[in-house]
């Protein structure tokens, strides 16, 4: 072994540059992972709370609002416990250019002092619920602090009126994932802001008691309704599996290029040795290394080069990832929002990607180095001096 | 042994001992709220994180198909990144439109 370690110093520049470039391609790449497999395992966690069936009306490939008569026609259904209908919707906040999910939700009041006292941070200011209020993500409330709105907003109606709305309190941070854009408020409040009247709603969730009824009713439901689209909790399950095509896309892009970058290395290393390093396998032949020890000599060389690398990469990587919160590729994720939310992934320690990344990495290095002195090792000596 | 190899060893067992305890820092410093989350998503029934606000079908990509990206205009087609970088939801059956996945 201490051989080899000579050996990487003799050849210091190059080494260096090799363990570089590695450290960067493994870097990259388990960077890349670790963020998407967070943001899988983030919604695999919570996919059990989904409705079980979502009914949204489709007209001309659009999505419409459907009328509250509906609802009465579902509850008929056997096996359905209960049909709601929602309104939910998005608001442009034109100052800053972000989108706001805005949900209504029934006995809005009721619901604050009890299940909301969990996952609300209840604002330093007292706001009973005398006018109307709401409660929203720190993304929001951060935006309309930016924007000078510290206690109350004003929507603006479809009808260009002002509505005012008092800021109750705040999503906890621990949900900001899932929380940040979203305005949460009475639904009689949402309707006046979205400009619906009161027998229409944005679409219906049925609550159904029995697991294996769920299809069932789906599909009974499409029969009676057929104007629909009606999505059940497998579909999101489906869904959410299939968020990310590492066939396409950036995905695709960064692996080309990763791959490209790391077949040329091993090209280099693998297209013949110089004659310097020839020369140096004949004379160590000559003063009685056999084959078998200078094969040793370079799996060491080539092994300790590409393992370093290897832990190298993956230290950063998860530094990067959950202690500096990937400042550059979580944009790839992020895309053109406005509205950031902070990029706390929860933790999942992905042993097939640690896996992947070491055997694609260290035994193809180890054997674009170890083939061609084997070739050079087996010629004769002196023809090798000479 | 050499000086080298022991120098060898002993780089490879700090960089593994690094490791270890990055992961185990990470583990401990990063809390587990599931419940929270549950409860929030129990509470507005609504799929997807906010991460990507920056259209309707990607923020609620689990409820929207291959064809919302067409709903304001067809001129609009791939406008923002991130759809290169999350898959259109293969949400298809039970849609009243004929779409083949492409």
């Amino acid at each position: 072994m201490e051989y080899a370690m000579n050996a990487l110093f003799r050849q210091k520049y190059k080494s260096i540059f090799i363990l570089i470039i590695f450290t960067s391609l493994i870097f990259l790449l388990t960077s890349v992972f670790f963020i998407s497999n967070a943001i899988k395992y983030e919604l695999h966690s919570t996919v059990e709370s989904l409705p079980e069936i979502t009914v949204q009306k489709i007209q001309a490939g659009r999505q419409q609002n459907i009328n509250v008569n509906v609802i009465e026609k579902i509850l008929e259904i056997a096996g359905v416990q209960d049909a709601v209908g929602r309104v939910w919707g998005y608001y442009y906040f034109q100052n800053a250019g972000v989108n706001f999910s805005v949900m209504g939700i029934d006995e809005f009041e009721n619901q604050s002092t009890q299940s909301l006292e969990n996952i609300v941070q209840k604002s330093d200011f007292d706001k009973a619920m005398e006018n109307d209020s709401m409660i929203v993500g720190e993304g929001v409330k951060r935006i309309l602090q930016d924007n000078y709105y510290k206690e109350y907003f004003n929507f603006i109606k479809p009808n260009g009126t002002l509505k005012q709305v008092n800021i109750q309190g705040t999503f906890s941070s621990n949900t900001q994932l899932e929380s940040n854009d979203v305005i949460l408020l009475a639904k009689q409040t949402a309707l006046e802001i979205f400009g619906m009247n009161e027998e229409e709603v944005t679409d219906i969730v049925v609550k159904v008691a029995n697991e294996k009824e769920i299809s069932m009713i789906a599909s009974k439901i499409k029969l009676l309704l057929p104007d629909t689209r009606v999505i059940t909790k497998e579909d999101f399950k489906v869904s959410y599996k299939n968020i990310f095509d590492y066939k396409s896309g950036v995905f695709l892009a960064l692996f080309i290029v990763a791959l490209f970058t790391f077949f040329i290395v091993i090209y280099d290393k693998s297209s013949g040795l110089s004659s310097e390093e020839k020369r140096e396998i004949g004379i160590l032949k000559a003063i009685g290394w056999t084959v078998d020890d200078v094969l040793k000599e370079k799996f060491y060389e080539s092994f300790i080069l590409s393992f370093v690398a290897y832990l190298l990469g993956v230290i950063l990587s998860f530094a990067f990832v959950y202690i500096g919160q990937a400042p550059i590729l979580r944009e790839i994720f992020v895309g053109y929002s406005q509205l950031k939310t902070s990029f706390e992934l929860p933790f999942v320690f992905d042993v097939q990607t640690l896996f992947l990344s070491l055997f694609l990495t260290v035994p193809v290095y180890i054997a674009a180095t170890i083939i061609p002195s084997w070739k050079s090792a087996t010629i004769e000596t002196d023809e090798v001096i000479r | 042994m050499n000086n080298k190899s022991k120098i060898t060893l002993g780089i490879l067992i700090a960089l593994i001992s690094i490791l270890v305890l990055e992961v185990i820092y990470i583990s401990v410093k990063k809390k587990n709220s599931i419940s929270q989350k549950n409860e929030f998503v129990s509470l507005l029934q609504l799929p997807d994180l906010a991460i990507c606000t920056e259209a309707t079908y990607l923020r609620h990509r689990s409820m929207s198909t291959t064809a919302s990206i067409f709903k304001d205009d067809p001129l609009l087609l791939e406008y923002f990144p991130a759809t290169f970088t999350y898959k259109a939801s293969s949400l298809t059956k039970n849609t009243p439109q004929q779409i083949t996945t492409p």
